[in-house]
């Protein structure tokens, strides 16, 4: 993956190939939950696209890839989600950082920069989990850890997040990884490149 | 085109009111009750859009979005009743699981406000297209660019799923597993997801040309072609929902100094 790139993360510019770049990873995201669940896989894979466009075209575009793909759910499936839209974010802004700063080359950067991922969500779900939630995830695995726990504190709320947010952040940066790497340079040299434009 | 969206015209009362206005609903309906305290005004609103779906004959609309939450829920009371640690009234038993009331009542006031805020969003969501949704914040401020964003999400995440079955199928019919074992499904995984990505990216070149050759990226101000326009009831309906919250935050404020109590 890329190595330390000049310049600010902060300071893209959102160009065309950027801004189609979102829909799609939205799409992606999308796609990743949908397979999950008709192969009954344990863990949601729905933040594929967020990280795949955190890699290519930096945080901004992952945070606003993965917000909107929960304003997306909000819009046609479950209101409740667009709240965890500030988690996507915080996912695509931790990966794409990573990214930025060479942590997705190797394994052992996958695996820290999955495990920053996987902590930044649980910083941010677990007090929506508890707000909406009484601290539930839905999930069976987690929530069976949540009541042996009592049902009830932020501890046992945070315990049940770990549980599935961490293992689904590590595979989906392992598959993130894996995917960036055949992706087409000139692909993604439409993102990298210092002023990038179709004119 | 197809598209995800869940909004129907039915020329209603709220097919007619601004989505700024619906959008204000939404907030008044969740913030309303956190406000005064107390069941009873979250009951009263969650039955007011209720009364405001069925009015518009959207009711039965939003039996997919109360299923998708259901079925969480479902699980909050489970986890609740029976699980909540601390001291507890019996309320029945299930082999060695003992129901608890105060799991049980905890767990209601989730679903309940759950509830309240799924129907209020119902009432923004199922009466309001998305292009008008657009229209009010690409006047509000934001970038038409991202407006296009926006709605051009509703027409291609469909068009990416329904890429997924020909995937599937086309998978299979090379000898690919996609049941049995934990193992067997993970391996799956990648051969299915991988062509979608790579064929979404290679769409994603091809728009951005089209995009730019017919002028994405100009500075002219961009006029609408399609203006909504909300009907006679917006602003009374605006105003009374304004009035409503502020009249919620003056009740908190009173409460806080402990001069009005709300009978639990």
């Amino acid at each position: 993956m890329s190595s330390k790139r000049e310049g600010s993360p902060w300071s893209l510019k959102l160009n065309t190939a950027s801004l189609v770049l979102i829909p799609a990873a939205i799409g992606i995201n999308y796609v990743g939950k949908l397979f999950a669940s008709m192969l009954k896989l344990p863990l949601w894979l729905d933040s594929i696209g967020t990280c795949l466009s955190a890699c290519m075209a930096g945080p901004v575009v992952g945070a606003l890839s993965g917000f909107l793909t929960n304003v997306i759910y909000g819009l046609t499936m479950d209101p409740i989600s667009t709240v965890y839209g500030l988690t996507q974010a915080g996912i695509g802004i931790a990966v794409g950082l990573m990214a930025w700063y060479g942590h997705m080359r190797k394994a052992p950067g996958i695996l820290v920069a999955g495990l920053v991922a996987g902590l930044v969500a649980v910083c941010i779900s677990t007090p929506l989990n508890m707000a909406f939630w009484g601290g539930s995830t839905g999930n069976v695995w987690g929530d069976a850890a949540f009541a042996a726990m009592g049902s009830q504190g932020f501890l046992a709320s945070a315990v049940d997040e770990i549980i599935v947010d961490l293992p689904d952040k590590i595979v989906v940066l392992f598959i993130t990884a894996g995917i960036y790497k055949v992706l087409p340079k000139s692909l993604i040299s439409l993102y990298q490149a210092k002023d990038e434009s179709l004119d | 085109m197809k598209s995800i969206s869940l909004f129907e015209e039915k020329h209603s009362f709220l097919n007619g009111l601004s989505p700024e206005t619906k959008l204000l609903y939404v907030v008044v309906a969740i913030a309303f009750p956190a406000l005064v305290g107390g069941t009873v005004p979250q009951l009263a609103i969650m039955l007011l859009s209720i009364a405001l779906l069925a009015g518009s004959k959207i009711l039965t609309k939003s039996k997919p979005i109360i299923a998708v939450s259901g079925f969480v829920l479902l699980t909050v009371v489970i986890v609740q009743t029976f699980f909540r640690g601390g001291a507890y009234t019996e309320l029945f038993r299930i082999g060695p699981l003992v129901a608890r009331r105060e799991g049980f009542d905890y767990s209601l006031g989730i679903v309940l406000n759950v509830f309240n805020i799924i129907f209020a969003f119902c009432v923004f969501v199922l009466a309001t297209k998305p292009s008008d949704m657009m229209q009010s914040m690409v006047r509000r401020g934001i970038s038409p660019r991202l407006g296009y964003v926006f709605v051009s999400l509703f027409q291609i995440i469909p068009q990416m799923t329904e890429h997924t079955s020909t995937i599937t199928d086309a998978q299979r019919s090379r000898g690919m597993q996609t049941e049995g074992s934990l193992g067997t499904r993970v391996r799956a995984f990648l051969p299915l997801i991988s062509p979608v990505i790579m064929s979404s990216f290679t769409d994603t070149r091809e728009r951005s040309i089209a995009l730019e050759v017919r002028g994405f990226n100009s500075h002219e101000r961009k006029t609408f072609l399609d203006e909504f326009v909300p009907s006679s009831a917006d602003r009374p309906v605006r105003i009374a929902l304004l009035a409503l919250l502020t009249l919620g935050v003056a009740f908190f404020v009173l409460r806080i100094v402990g001069v009005v109590s709300w009978p639990r």
